[in-house]
């Protein structure tokens, strides 16, 4: 198909133009394979390239080959890569991001001084928190995806970010976070002798601490006094990832599954990130069910079928009309079955097409008989996505 | 051990994209069916009950979407309001109190807030009691969060207890604590798909759940089973074909759409085994279905797949015991 290969290379020309690739899409649709496979294409076109996950699953090291990534990037080494024929002219690298240590790297960078960074970290609410917070991740992700690029050292980071049904939560965490942080009620919870609380405050304190305790707003007192002392520099620096994000550099590619649920959501993300003024490059369109046999052909009579089929196996040959004829049945049988989630995938796909601006292409990657789990299987998806 | 059927909550969790509501709703149809007044649960989503059942959208408010099946949408700041009141009694301090700017700001950013008050309300209805003293619900089934965000949904309680030592919000988790760890009350289901990825994660999130938080786990789905339609016979003559043995395209098309289906059949039976071999929970399987959406029809089917392949367990549990 023309359009098919005009998207690819559409794509392929983008990606080759940009130094930053975030993908985004809801949970289960080949975020994290997808990441990985738009870096592989990068390094065998000769760029340095990155491939950033914070999927806790080890997923990305699965498929890659190697016993496990951590925080710092790994190189991808050349044997895994001529192990299954590919001789790449740059480098593949890869890293997971872990919540834990990208937070507790954040402290180290912004704490004022030595005190404040063994507050923040001996705080018991912090380990918790630190992974868990609404955003914290996001921005963890954000925040080490910005340093890397500032760093020069890759040609091009792909960002694999976590599932979640707000596409930009890595760039409104750091606003959030500030916001709050700010808010009257935190400042009485981290400076209660300051004074400023008015009479009506303090009875709102009151009553709140019928429901949490004393003691909670306390810890909450402490760990946010401690955490407080971080923010010059989280405000600082969120307002440069948001630049670097919505920035020439960078390019966002949904990523989706042809269901109707996943096609709305993907329309979703394509709105709000609109919105927020990041630039989507392109949709990626996973585990589409390819049109086997066209539906008018799906009326073949068995008999046809049975004498068109001859030539599968000997045995097959060997087999008395009737049995040609229920095999030739089955076979009919399935393919019908196949014919129609093609049917609903493309339904589901022009409705994508119909719905987002035509300059922006899709790319369709199919359904494979086999997993995507190895250097092997996310060259095979390479090659479906950008050599069409 | 206690059946499935007799735990008060059941919660569905897994890798995102496995199908969690479709098996969290067809599981709690199964219980209704049964004659259990169950309360299907959704935490603050885009609701995908109303699509599943033909029923009106699913909000905060409990509505009834079958005979004996019930569903809400709990939404974190309708759950806030309904805990004030249930503490407060009065309205207008809890809006002097809640609705003040200031504690409005405040709540936004109160980590693993939003979490609590869900996995609290879920619980307030697990033991809710009529005037009677009776339950108010037989079951309480909740479509909980994929895998990740899952964890800390139900450590939420779990790093309350660790941190307080007293005080109304350590009574209150460690109660829903408490509740979460004891196997005759509540049950983990996962889901997952037979491949390499959701089988790898489900097996980490099932380590995790047993051996961090210590909470029990119920059954093992595995989703989207392709039902094989070829003998093995049938199967090799397929997967031995070439891409170019049929010289017609559409011959060939029938052949390769065979292929996929032997394929996926042979590998869903290597991750399927992977499974039996390594966990001890009750390995349920529901079949690939070839339609359109999960509808109400294919949920009845799963549900009654559920039913039967659940009720052969126990009943081989007792013939072994």
């Amino acid at each position: 198909m023309a359009s098919t290969t005009d998207a690819s290379n559409q794509f392929a020309d983008l990606i080759s133009r940009r130094e930053v690739v975030v993908c985004v899409g809801s949970g289960g649709v080949g975020k994290t394979t997808t990441s990985a496979v738009i870096a592989l294409h990068a390094a065998l076109e000769g760029r340095k390239a990155l491939v950033l996950t914070i999927d806790p699953a080890k997923r990305l090291a699965n498929s890659l080959g190697v016993d496990a990534l951590d925080n710092e990037p790994t190189r991808i080494p050349i044997d895994r890569f001529e192990e299954v024929g590919l001789h790449p002219k740059g480098e593949l690298w890869a890293m997971m991001l872990d919540m834990k240590k990208s937070f507790d790297h954040l402290v180290d960078r912004h704490a004022p001084d030595e005190k404040s960074r063994q507050a923040i970290l001996n705080n018991k609410l912090y380990q918790y928190f630190s992974t868990s917070l609404a955003g914290t991740q996001e921005y963890a992700a954000a925040e080490r995806l910005y340093e890397i690029y500032t760093g020069g050292e890759y040609d091009l980071i792909v960002l694999d970010t976590p599932p979640t049904s707000h596409a930009l939560d890595f760039l409104e965490a750091p606003n959030r976070l500030v916001d709050a942080i700010n808010s009257r009620a935190m400042q009485f919870l981290y400076r209660p002798t300051s004074g400023l609380l008015s009479v009506g405050t303090n009875y709102v304190i009151k009553t709140l601490s019928r429901f949490t305790g004393g003691e909670m707003l306390s810890e909450l007192g402490t760990f946010l006094k401690a955490f407080s002392t971080l923010f010059a520099g989280f405000q600082e620096r969120a307002g440069k990832v948001r630049e670097l994000m919505t920035s020439d550099v960078t390019t966002f590619t949904v990523i989706t599954a042809p269901t109707a649920g996943n096609i709305d959501e993907a329309i979703y993300f394509h709105k709000k990130l609109g919105a927020d003024h990041a630039r989507v490059g392109g949709f990626v369109t996973n585990r589409v069910h390819p049109a086997w046999v066209p539906r008018a052909e799906l009326s073949r009579p068995s008999g046809q079928l049975s004498r068109e089929l001859s030539g599968l196996s000997e045995a097959y040959d060997a087999l008395e009309r009737d049995a040609q004829k229920e095999f030739a049945r089955k076979i009919r049988g399935n393919a019908t079955d196949f014919q129609v989630l093609a049917d609903l995938d493309e339904e589901a796909i022009m409705h994508l097409r119909d719905t987002i601006p035509r300059s922006i292409p899709i790319m369709r990657v199919p359904y494979f008989a086999h997993d995507i789990h190895s250097l092997a299987g996310l060259d095979h998806v390479r090659r479906s996505l950008f050599v069409a | 051990m206690t059946s499935l059927y007799d735990r008060r909550m059941v919660l569905f969790s897994g890798k995102g994209g496995v199908g969690k509501t479709t098996l969290a709703s067809a599981f709690a149809l199964s219980c209704a069916r049964k004659g259990q007044r169950t309360l299907l649960i959704e935490l603050n989503v885009k609701d995908r009950l109303n699509a599943i059942f033909g029923s009106v959208e699913v909000g905060p408010e409990i509505v009834e979407i079958e005979q004996n099946l019930f569903a809400v949408n709990i939404s974190p700041s309708v759950a806030m309001e309904e805990y004030g009141l249930m503490k407060l009694r009065v309205k207008v301090v809890y809006k002097a109190v809640f609705e003040n700017r200031v504690v409005q700001s405040f709540l936004r950013v109160v980590p693993g807030l939003n979490d609590l008050l869900m996995l609290g309300k879920s619980h307030f209805h697990a033991m809710e009691v009529d005037s009677a003293g009776k339950f108010l619900w037989d079951k309480i089934v909740i479509d909980a969060p994929a895998t990740g965000h899952g964890i800390f949904f139900l450590k939420i309680p779990s790093v309350i207890t660790s941190i307080l030592e007293s005080g109304p919000m350590f009574s209150d988790a460690k109660k829903i604590e408490e509740f979460l760890r004891d196997p005759k009350m509540t049950a983990i289901n996962l889901v997952t798909l037979p491949e390499e990825m959701p089988v790898n994660e489900t097996l980490e999130l099932r380590q995790t759940l047993v051996e961090e938080l210590e909470m029990p786990i119920g059954m093992i789905v595995a989703n989207s089973v392709y039902e094989p339609v070829f003998d093995e016979q049938e199967s090799k003559w397929v997967l031995d074909a070439d891409a170019d043995q049929f010289e017609d395209t559409q011959t060939q098309g029938f052949v390769d759409a065979a292929k996929f289906r032997a394929q996926r059949v042979e590998m869903q039976a290597e991750y399927l085994e992977r499974l039996e071999n390594t966990l001890s929970e009750t390995l349920v399987r529901v079949p690939y279905y070839f339609t359109e959406r999960f509808d109400f029809q294919t949920i009845a089917k799963i549900a009654d797949e559920i039913d039967e392949q659940l009720g052969e367990e126990s009943g081989s549990q007792r013939s072994a015991g």
